[in-house]
């Protein structure tokens, strides 16, 4: 199971089953199919790294989603 | 036709002159750049009577677009020698629009024992007050006592106490809706510039009848609304206005950029403290006067602003933004949002950025005046500002001038303005976008952090920074408030296609970028002129020799990368 918490939203948190590794551009895509939403302009953190969106997630995972936004 | 009221403060003379330029048309910062390039001696002391203040509105300023009456205001700055262009919301904008006025410049200087001055501008006439009643007191009084006098329409420009002392890390305090000076165009020490001209306030009567007018008035009308389809559909700036840039407290402490113990580490234990859910959590829970939501300026689909109230539900801040709550928050280890809303006020008050201040606080902190995490000892700081006691003045004069004074070598700065709240060793992009603004280290100007793909890397960022440099200095080219970029990066017509429908000039979007480009250019040469230099682009060495500890990076960023990003 890898875990996606959406921060600072009301999506809140999606858990799927995943039996092999997947690019995060990929889990985002099941995220947004599993919850019906439209993700845009994110931040994906895992263990403290930036991912990209090429990075590979497992099961196991948790990744942390915080919208892309700025100060002022 | 765009009109500019001349005021010259030695003299009292004032003259109205009119131009058809695009600059002009543009107005923001496409203009206050411009006419200090032109009109300000590079090499000048920024506080005598050769420097020049503008005050700029925007293209579609007065008209029922969205966040479009920002007030840029530019001159040559005390705090980094060179040009500077600050903006604020507020009602000014909007008042200067009704009164016909594209830009009001305050030149000259009078004599040093003159007399403090209000200057009012109304559709009758320009005039000079006496402004010695105001002297001394802070921006909340001096606000209360102008609205009482000219209204609480009138917009009014004030200073605070600090900038009456010429010093540094003045900003300028401009009227919000409520007629409260609470708006600030608070970096590069403005507020000085407007002190050394002996004007106290500058006061736009809400007396203007100047309606805007349109070549094509219905499809103006469409296109204004679809602004605010366009901010009510995209989901950042949804998220404004249930957060405001509270936000990034949690984003930063991720990346671990969030700005701690005087820029050491970029984490702070207990940031949930202080972070945006716990400023929503405690706004709601005290209602009273609290606000989670609130508009700066009208119109705003966006309402990005705060009221933050004391615990008896009475208005303690407003607003309260992200990087304040770093700089005067997590900066100094400070875990407790009403001491930050606090100290908050008081540089309101005292008429002093909250970032330089907060990041001088943080020097002072290292130099053992006070512990990383004493509340009360940070408030005590803040009284100093405002008391204008020898530390205080100190304090009031910026990081790199408080380091310099209290022996700290670690000072937050780039060009002797301080770092905004992103630590810039975790994010090379933001650090990139620091030392390659020309108006000192400054977050807005290219904000890079969330389209890095590996913050900590510097491959890639002088494309990046400078990618963002055009996409965040569009909206400061047009007057518009930065947080619209969010709903027009990849596609300007919607804002260029009001710019035809109000004045019947097309501007193509190449054209347009040309303009922000050609406006950067002549912001590094007025730098340039002013005997700034590429070795003067730099954070101190300690960033480059010391690892911030929870990222393990050092900055490596070098002269030939940052001037490359400087270079259009």
């Amino acid at each position: 199971m890898v875990s996606v918490n959406f921060k600072l939203s009301d999506i809140g948190r999606i858990e799927i089953r995943l039996d092999r590794q997947l690019t995060l551009a990929t889990l985002l895509e099941l995220c947004e199919k599993q919850a019906g939403i439209d993700l845009w302009g994110i931040i994906a953190i895992r263990r403290g790294q930036v991912l990209t969106k090429n990075s590979l997630v497992e099961d196991g995972d948790e990744i942390d989603i915080f919208p892309a936004i700025s100060g002022g | 036709m765009f009109s500019m009221l001349r005021i010259n403060t030695a003299t009292g003379k004032t003259t109205t002159e009119t131009f058809t330029s695009k600059d002009f048309l543009l107005g923001g910062r496409t203009l206050s750049s411009r006419l200090v390039s032109r009109e300000v001696p590079a090499d000048c002391d920024p506080l005598g009577k050769k420097n020049k203040l503008f005050f700029c509105t925007g293209v579609l300023c007065g008209t029922t677009v969205s966040s479009s009456d920002r007030l840029s205001i530019g001159g040559k700055s005390p705090l980094t020698g060179g040009i500077k262009e600050s903006n604020a919301g507020g009602i000014v904008g909007t008042r200067m629009a009704q009164q016909g006025l594209r830009c009001i410049v305050l030149e000259d200087a009078p004599d040093e024992n003159g007399g403090w001055k209000i200057v009012v501008v109304g559709k009758d006439k320009t005039e000079f007050l006496d402004g010695e009643f105001l002297a001394g007191k802070g921006v909340y009084e001096k606000s209360d006592l102008l609205s009482a006098r000219f209204g609480l329409k009138a917009g009014c420009i004030t200073i605070g106490p600090t900038a009456e002392k010429l010093l540094y890390a003045t900003g300028i305090a401009c009227s919000d809706p409520h007629g409260v000076c609470s708006r600030y165009a608070g970096r590069g020490g403005l507020g000085a510039v407007m002190a050394s001209k002996k004007v106290i306030a500058l006061v736009i009567l809400g007396d203007g009848e100047v309606k805007p007018e349109f070549k094509d008035q219905e499809a103006f009308k469409a296109g204004a609304k679809k602004i605010v389809q366009l901010l009510k559909e995209n989901p950042v700036s949804s998220l404004f206005t249930k957060y405001g840039t509270a936000a990034m407290v949690d984003i930063c402490q991720a990346l671990k950029v969030l700005p701690t113990r005087n820029f050491r580490h970029g984490v702070m234990e207990g940031a949930e403290k202080i972070n945006a859910q716990t400023m929503y959590d405690t706004i709601k829970a005290r209602s009273g006067e609290g606000k989670t939501q609130h508009a700066c300026m009208h119109p705003c689909a966006i309402q990005c602003s705060n009221v933050y109230p004391d615990k008896d539900g009475k208005l303690l801040c407003s607003p309260i933004e992200y990087e304040t709550m770093a700089l005067m928050g997590s900066n100094l280890c400070l875990q407790d949002l009403d001491a930050i809303a606090t100290m908050n006020r008081i540089a309101n008050d005292a008429g002093v950025d909250t970032l330089d201040v907060g990041a001088a606080i943080g020097v002072a902190m290292e130099a053992g005046l006070a512990d990383f995490g004493d509340t009360a000892a940070a408030i005590r700081l803040m009284e100093e500002v405002r008391t204008l006691s020898p530390l205080g003045r100190i304090l009031a004069s910026g990081c790199k001038i408080a380091a310099k004074v209290l022996g700290v070598r670690h000072a937050p700065h780039v060009l002797g303005q301080a770092i905004p709240a992103y630590e810039p060793r975790g994010t090379k992009g933001m650090a990139m976008t620091y030392l390659s603004s020309p108006m000192g280290a400054d977050h807005t100007f290219g904000f890079t952090l969330r389209d890095e793909e590996v913050p900590t890397s510097k491959e890639g960022k002088v494309a990046l920074s400078k990618k963002i440099q055009v996409i965040g200095s569009r909206m400061d080219a047009m007057g518009m408030c930065n947080f619209v970029r969010y709903s027009v990066r990849d596609d300007m017509t919607p804002l260029l296609d009001l710019v035809r429908f109000r004045y019947g000039v097309a501007i193509s979007e190449e054209e347009f970028d040309d303009i922000v480009k050609e406006t950067l250019r002549i912001e590094h040469q007025f730098n340039l002129d002013a005997g700034i230099t590429a070795k003067d682009y730099r954070f101190t060495e300690t960033f480059y020799e010391q690892a911030q500890s929870e990222t393990g990076e050092k900055m490596d960023i070098t002269d030939e990368e940052s001037a490359l990003a400087r270079k259009w």
